[in-house]
């Protein structure tokens, strides 16, 4: 562990060739690939604006929350930006039962010699602390708050950690950054959606500089990220015209369930996820239909299926079995 | 009975799926049906075209899916404000104006939704056979509209000519092709300008409606028959122009007043005398096995309709609930020590969750009471009246919420014997009241609905129906409410009308017990511990109070209607 302690970015890199995005800004990175940098996905596409934010925490040291509907790939995106700069990178999926001492550390007994001795280990924050590290707390609204309140200080630029257990106030690495995901902005569960979503202290909210917002894409984007992660798909032919592309009804029926779920219609919606989940599943079933309810519809309520049937109609042109005019059909 | 039941919640389904699928084509949340026509916000949106309204009688369930798809893609195209002020100022024209229109947005479908283009394909289709079918493409006007809507349409949205018919448009076309030929031949290229587009369809609407109007042409023609073929013409658009500059009132406003009498006397509203007013138990009031049989007749009718008691349950708990401590959590890692959990602590050391917490949960500490208006006018509504309250009753229950079934009414017509006592004592001015006010509890807060289900059932007993005294019901509703332990108190009045007694309104003046009834309205609102909202049975109590609500009870009780009052209790009903 001691040798990402020493190490340090020793170059610039531009951001326009990196991430193709029209900046001049450049952005230290890594030389080396410590076993903490995450793998590069070659075909991961970049949302520019959260990009920006993301690369800004990295370049002058922002504390940057990234917030969004599930299945965007908001904790993906800062593992991607980490990779390519080679930064190494932690992510902590939080939860209810993370607890103030898995956060600072505790006494553990430990042998020694032959010997148990008692000895204090330290959790994750202190040891990210001491290190060139981008922290990622994951579900960062999941977290309990009162335990959250440990990383009050740490959230502060150059704010000093105190160890009360060992009498230590540990300083930051200069290159230790801290990223955090969430659903939802700190609110509660407002839409029903995000059970277990805290509301969060507001004072520490504020204390994130950057609060980016990573929802869902235009179509076109959407369509090139699942034909980037299911190749295959390029080629199959859409339910419209000889040259509509299958991908692109998939996208439009998800963008339906999402407009459907913010009317109230639908309880759940499909995230980009859930597409892609839909193209894999494609390439086992051959039958996007078929495809379509295992990855989708079953997961729905079964009141709300007629209704996800009817967007599967506008898009594909065709019935699934849950849909009105079937059910109709055969009375 | 059952097939009108059936063909209810056929439409009923029919609608909740379209309703849906136009809130996800447009991206607009706000869009119901209300009365099978498409409501935003409460407010009821143009009929745009003829063909978007099927009819559940003769249409399939496709039809309506391109109808719905057609009004989506209207609603998510074309700007209402530029439709307005281009469209011109002669009905006939406006009518083919405002179809040109919906034509240009069926050619704007996205190419991911070859779906949504078959089913307007459909609908289109549909609705023409149906309109030659009818025998309106006999005179001579019916199919120059026929041929202009089915021109229009194939070159505007690149779809083909309904079959069945196009032979019979050969001449008609032929005939057009000079007036409106290079109009037409631009609508396809300018479908994605409104703007542009409206130019050319102007063009058009001009040109065919002069035809439809021209009269003087044919000299043999007289004027009946050309009447008729003008009819025939108008018929198509019949719907549009007919509805579009009616109001929409579809319920009437309650007639509210001041009462001189009442405003300036000093000593307030008067009782002439309390002693024949009645409280009574409403089981008391039916013999035991009239409320059997009134009971059966009301579970048939509730298990006729399906409320999903369960679904209702979980909603007014989730409405109504608020955070509250409840019991104890155990397995947390500080906290009090949870004694239980030592025994624990000696097997594994390491374990730290050992104490308990107190548990926050949402409770719903909330008592609600329905107050129903027994006055005679509210007999024929009360069928569904007894469902709705029925259903709530059970929902309310299971959801753990305090509730009662109030009623109110008078022990007798025309004042009865308090009336009698007045004329005896010489009439003497400004009586106040004059009537026994007879209030009956059909169902009290402390018994479930198991135990309270006969009373409710009493609700269906006619003759107890009599006039309604509304303030000083809603007064003893408070009172009761008050006597109950909640955070939150809520009265729900259901009433179809004012306040009426006759004796009351001869012997002061006519507004006496209205003007009375805002007075307690507002004194409960102001006070803030009861919130009073009014349920209309078809009619509009926004003048008493100012949380209403319109149900419209006509038909038959709906799912909608629960959710109608759901809505009105959270705050966000739409009117």
């Amino acid at each position: 562990m001691t040798e990402t302690a020493a190490l340090q970015p020793d170059r610039l890199l531009s951001v326009r060739t990196l991430f193709g995005i029209d900046s001049d800004l450049e952005v230290p990175a890594f030389g080396e690939r410590d076993e903490h940098v995450p793998e590069i996905d070659a075909v991961y596409r970049f949302n520019p604006d959260v990009t920006l934010a993301i690369l800004a925490g990295f370049i002058r040291d922002r504390r940057v929350m990234v917030q969004g509907l599930h299945g965007t790939g908001k904790s993906t995106h800062i593992e991607q930006v980490a990779a390519r700069l080679n930064w190494p990178c932690v992510r902590v999926n939080l939860d209810g039962h993370i607890s103030r001492l898995d956060l600072v550390g505790k006494d553990a007994v430990v042998l020694r010699d032959g010997q148990q001795v008692t000895e204090f280990q330290e959790g994750i924050v202190p040891w990210a602390l001491q290190r060139p590290v981008a922290l990622v707390f994951d579900e960062y609204d999941a977290g309990r708050p009162d335990v959250m309140f440990v990383i009050q200080r740490v959230l502060e630029r150059d704010g000093k950690f105190t160890l009360m257990d060992q009498n230590r106030v540990l300083s930051p690495h200069p290159y230790f950054r801290l990223f955090a995901t969430a659903n939802t902005v700190g609110l509660g569960n407002t839409n029903g959606l995000y059970h277990g979503a805290q509301r969060l202290n507001h004072a520490q909210i504020d204390r994130w500089n950057i609060v980016a917002s990573l929802n869902y894409l235009p179509p076109a984007e959407e369509a090139a990220i699942v034909l980037a992660r299911v190749p295959s798909l390029a080629a199959a032919r859409g339910p419209g015209d000889a040259d509509s592309r299958l991908v692109d009804a998939m996208v439009a029926v998800a963008g339906l369930t999402r407009n459907g779920f913010a009317a109230g219609d639908l309880s759940t919606l499909m995230s980009p996820r859930t597409v892609i989940t839909w193209a894999e599943n494609i390439e086992i079933f051959r039958d996007p239909a078929l495809a379509f309810r295992l990855s989708f519809v079953n997961k729905c309520d079964e009141a709300e299926r007629p209704v996800v049937a009817e967007y599967f109609q506008r898009c594909f042109d065709r019935e699934l079995e849950e849909s009105h005019r079937r059910a109709a059909d055969a009375r | 009975m059952a097939d009108t039941q059936a063909r209810v919640r056929q439409q009923e389904q029919i609608e909740e799926l379209c309703a849906a699928s136009i809130r996800a084509l447009a991206g607009d949340a706000d869009l119901h049906f209300r009365g099978r026509r498409l409501h935003r916000r409460g407010a009821p949106l143009p009929l745009f075209a003829p063909h978007l309204h099927p009819s559940l009688d003769s249409d399939d369930f496709d039809s309506f899916r391109g109808a719905a798809d057609g009004l989506a893609l209207r609603l998510a195209h074309s700007d209402p404000a530029l439709h307005r002020r281009l469209a011109p100022a002669d009905e006939i024209e406006r009518a083919l104006f405002d179809l040109l229109e919906q034509f240009r947005v069926e050619a704007l479908v996205p190419a991911a939704m070859p779906g949504v283009r078959r089913n307007l394909r459909h609908r289109h289709a549909a609705w023409s056979l149906g309109y030659h079918h009818a025998g309106r493409t006999d005179s001579a006007r019916g199919l120059l509209v026929y041929t202009v809507a089915q021109v229009c349409r194939a070159r505007v949205t690149g779809d083909p000519i309904v079959e069945e018919t196009e032979d019979l448009l050969e001449a008609t076309r032929a005939a057009l092709g000079p007036l409106i030929g290079s109009a037409l031949a631009h609508l396809r290229r300018a479908r994605a300008d409104q703007a542009a587009y409206a130019v050319h369809a102007l063009a058009i609407a001009h040109a065919i409606a002069e035809l439809l109007k021209a009269d003087g042409e044919d000299p043999d023609a007289d004027a009946e028959r050309l009447d008729s073929d003008l009819a025939a013409a108008r018929s198509v658009f019949g719907l549009i122009i007919e509805h579009d500059g009616a109001a929409n009132e579809r319920f009437a406003t309650a007639v509210s007043g001041a009462s001189r009498l009442l405003g300036d006397s000093a000593d307030g509203y008067r009782v002439y005398t309390t002693a024949y007013d009645r409280e009574h138990a409403a089981t008391a009031l039916v013999r035991p096995d009239a409320l059997d049989a009134f009971r059966e007749r009301l579970d048939r009718r509730v298990a006729a309709h399906g409320v999903n008691i369960a679904k209702l349950a979980r909603e007014l708990r989730a409405l109504l609930a608020q955070p509250r401590e409840n019991g104890w959590a155990g397995g947390q890692e500080e906290g009090l020590i949870d004694g239980r959990r030592l025994a624990q602590l000696v097997a594994s050391p390491a374990e730290r969750r050992l104490f308990r917490r107190e548990r926050i949960e949402p409770i719903p500490d909330c008592a609600l009471t329905f107050l129903v208006d027994c006055s005679g006018s509210m007999k024929q509504h009360i069928e569904p009246v007894a469902v709705l309250l029925d259903g709530f009753a059970r929902a309310l229950d299971e959801a753990g919420i305090a509730n009662e079934i109030l009623g109110f009414t008078t022990g007798a017509w025309n004042g009865g014997r308090a009336q009698r006592d007045w004329i005896r004592a010489g009439r003497p001015a400004h009586p106040g009241r004059l009537n026994e006010a007879c209030h009956i509890v059909f169902k009290p807060a402390h018994l479930g609905w198991r135990r309270a289900r006969r009373g409710i059932a009493a609700l269906l007993k006619n003759d107890l129906f009599r006039e309604g005294i509304d303030g000083e019901a809603i007064d003893w509703a408070c009172a009761r409410l008050k006597a109950q332990e909640a955070e939150r108190r809520l009265l729900l009045v259901v009433s179809d009308g004012s306040p009426t007694d006759s004796a009351t309104g001869l012997a002061n003046d006519p507004h006496y017990l209205d003007h009375h009834l805002r007075m307690v309205t507002e004194r409960h609102e102001a006070i803030g511990s009861v919130e009073i909202f009014g349920v209309g049975v078809g009619l509009d109590l926004s003048p008493y109070y100012r949380r209403s609500h319109v149900l419209d009870l006509a038909g038959t009780v709906s799912n909608q209607m629960f959710r109608e009052v759901l809505d009105l209790l959270g705050g966000r009903h739409r009117r």
